[in-house]
């Protein structure tokens, strides 16, 4: 039996068999977006808690990435779906909400390290690729590495290894209080190994629960102890509370205080009067050396915030727009198309260019060293940069660790 | 060894007072309302960020004006929400007042955002004493001082006026009460927006010590119903014993075994309620029997 009409004859089975093809065209091309719908993004990042005061400036940072390319990517419309991630096991939860419902081809997030090595360990599974944004600690990008992973934040490790000199000009004798979590226990273990290298002591040592709301008891115990140098792992909220304390007990400028990753927004959030210390950190709004896209983005952020762009909101917008660039320059949404992408991207920054190293994913970027000034005049303005590390900028990589040191096998 | 015992103990006293303060409100609350409100923190949330805005037009009477305006707030509160709890299930009043708790910090993190704000302590108050053995801070002296004058200000207003006597005739026996011609739900309204001001006070004395956020007041919630179980829950003086004996716990647990300072006041809430079920001066109360 045929279908017949006025000047067109098909036979009913190649008609139904046609039919079919069409139907199912589009998933022969999956990863071929359709034009209706937009090319969605996943966001990772914490809603409330401690680390919410960063996170409103990674959002903003990577929010603002995309409205730069007027919400568009490969040529349609693109939106950003952003989840909370209170807690490693929630985050998961929302990471696979965000794949299966809300069907996003990338993840960007990560703001706690505890949560991050959770997902970057389902990213793998679910074959999503995923941009850790703000977590530090050294395995994500080291033994618990794999494919779908890439990473900005410098690792603990190598950024305690940056730190480590400037403590050492104090002294010896070193006091550790870190958070007891990932963060805290990966800058203990990084900063007794380089105490130990340089023949030190540990004269105490407090791991502190996080969300402390008061210091002074274990400030009084630094006070007894008498260290040359006091090196800090404690994470935002309370990186502030205990800098805050540390001057109402008297000891801003008695003992000086060292530590990795100070966010802007921790600093601010000190006030002047009590601000004290020196850090590592990855840029800096008011770094006359930064390259005119990222000066750009920050009068755009200043534009429409009112305020300077912490750190945060450079490394939510760096890494979105690494992602972003990837999309654009691959043209598919096709995650392993994605992965090879962003192991192939690159940004110049100057006198180097950042890009994810492809044995392990990790971004290579100069640390900032950082000090808090003596007087400060400006209510955002906190820090006298006293070195780019490495400083040599053809040391990156080596600094950053070899493929052996690193010991991330991607299988 | 003694002189860093004894600072401990002064800064365990101070972080004590603190913890007090945030607890007896929620304690009279308690026996008054008979709600366990779970939004008892974002008042002490609010009493720091009010003195942070009100300091700016204002100066240092800002600490004053701040409980003053959380307390309104409260009985706002008590008006528009809390008091249709009365008759209510517990179960409801916990989910009300978490609902109400999550509203407040979302609404505080809209107004001032998600970043601390930073809030320094008088400079007259700067600067340490060092009496003997053992040291403390000008402000952590003058926060134990203030401490002791608002819950002696407290116990004088309770025990001594008619209003205190009203309050604490209502907490028995609100009926017998109501019948001798007392507009009870005006009294709650007032005891409501009380209780909200003593946490308002906490929240302004820890404000240029703790770093001022939307969800600070998570640090301090759980002390205060820990401080409220060991004490036994509406007791007053119960309230105070207890707050003092968390902080003091907490500082010397900090000294020697620095790992367990986050969890030590849970195992020795749990170990009170082993030997006395209803907190230390808590008493039978019939109205909840």
């Amino acid at each position: 039996m045929t279908v017949t009409t006025p000047g067109l004859v098909l036979p009913r089975r190649k008609l139904l068999m046609g039919a079919s093809a069409l139907a199912v065209a589009p998933l022969a091309a999956p990863h071929i977006a359709r034009a209706a719908d937009p090319i969605r993004i996943g966001v990772l990042l914490a809603k409330t808690g401690g680390i919410a005061a960063q996170t409103e400036y990674l959002a903003n940072g990577t929010f603002l990435a995309l409205e730069e390319r007027k919400n568009m990517l490969m040529g349609q419309p693109a939106e950003l779906v952003w989840l909370d991630e209170p807690s490693p096991q929630a985050a998961t939860q929302n990471m696979q909400k965000l794949v299966q419902e809300n069907k996003v081809c990338a993840i960007l997030g990560g703001s706690l390290s505890s949560n991050a090595l959770a997902e970057e360990a389902l990213a793998k599974d679910l074959k999503i690729p995923f941009v850790c944004d703000n977590a530090a600690a050294t395995d994500i990008t080291g033994k618990n590495c794999n494919r779908y992973t890439f990473r900005l934040n410098t690792p603990v490790a190598v950024q305690q290894a940056m730190l480590s000199p400037f403590a050492a000009k104090f002294g010896k004798k070193w006091y550790h209080i870190t958070s007891s979590y990932a963060f805290g226990q990966d800058i203990l273990k990084s900063s007794r190994e380089n105490l130990k290298a340089i023949g030190g002591t540990e004269v105490g040592v407090d791991e502190v629960p996080l969300n402390t709301p008061d210091y002074s008891s274990f400030i009084l115990k630094i006070r007894a102890a008498k260290p040359d140098v006091v090196v800090g792992g404690l994470a935002a909220g309370d990186l502030s509370t205990f800098l805050k304390q540390w001057n109402e007990l008297g000891m801003k400028g008695k003992i000086p205080f060292v530590e990795i990753a100070i966010g802007d927004t921790d600093i601010w959030a000190v006030g002047p009067e009590a601000a004290d210390g020196i850090f590592t950190k990855l840029w800096w709004y008011n770094n006359p050396n930064n390259p005119p896209e990222e000066k750009a983005f920050a009068a755009e952020y200043l534009k429409k915030h009112g305020k300077p762009a912490a750190d945060k909101a450079w490394m939510g917008w760096i890494t979105a727009k690494s992602l972003f660039d990837t999309l654009d320059a691959v043209k598919s949404t096709d995650a392993m198309k994605i992965v090879e992408g962003l192991e192939a991207w690159k940004f110049s920054a100057g006198q180097t260019a950042y890009s994810y190293r492809k044995f392990d994913h990790q971004m290579l970027v100069r640390n900032l060293a950082v000090q808090v000034k003596p007087k400060i005049t400006d209510k955002w303005d906190y820090f006298d940069v006293k070195a780019v590390l490495p400083e040599n900028p053809a040391d990156v990589d080596k600094v950053f660790g070899t493929e052996a040191e690193i010991g991330c096998k991607m299988g | 060894m003694l002189d860093i015992l004894l600072s401990q103990l002064a800064s365990g006293l101070v972080l004590g007072g603190l913890y007090v303060l945030i607890a007896i409100g929620l304690s009279i609350i308690f026996g008054l309302l008979g709600i366990v409100n779970f939004a008892h923190g974002v008042f002490f949330t609010l009493g720091a960020y009010f003195a942070l805005v009100l300091y700016q037009y204002f100066g240092w009477p800002a600490v004053i004006l701040s409980p003053i305006a959380v307390g309104a707030i409260g009985m706002i509160a008590e008006r528009l929400l809390i008091q249709r709890l009365y008759d209510k299930e517990p179960l409801i009043s916990l989910i009300v007042t978490f609902a109400l708790a999550l509203l407040v910090e979302a609404s505080v993190r809209l107004i001032w955002g998600g970043i601390g704000q930073p809030f320094s302590s008088p400079p007259f108050l700067s600067g340490i004493f060092i009496w003997g053995p053992i040291l403390i801070t000008k402000y952590r002296f003058a926060v134990f001082l203030t401490t002791v004058a608002v819950l002696v200000a407290l116990w004088l207003f309770l025990e001594h006026t008619p209003f205190g006597r009203i309050l604490r005739a209502g907490s028995r026996d609100p009926e017998m009460v109501g019948l001798l011609g007392i507009n009870l739900p005006k009294v709650l309204t007032w005891v409501f927006g009380l209780g909200c001001a003593i946490s308002g006070i906490a929240g302004v004395l820890a404000a240029p010590l703790w770093t001022i956020t939307p969800s600070m007041a998570t640090n301090a919630i759980m002390p205060a119903f820990v401080v409220v179980a060991i004490g036994g829950l509406g007791s007053f003086a119960g309230a105070v014993i207890a707050g003092l004996m968390v902080g003091i716990v907490s500082a010397m647990t900090i000294q020697f075994w620095p790992e367990a300072s986050g969890a030590m006041m849970y195992i020795f809430m749990a170990l009170m309620l082993l030997l006395r079920p209803r907190g230390l001066l808590g008493e039978r109360w019939e109205r909840f029997e």
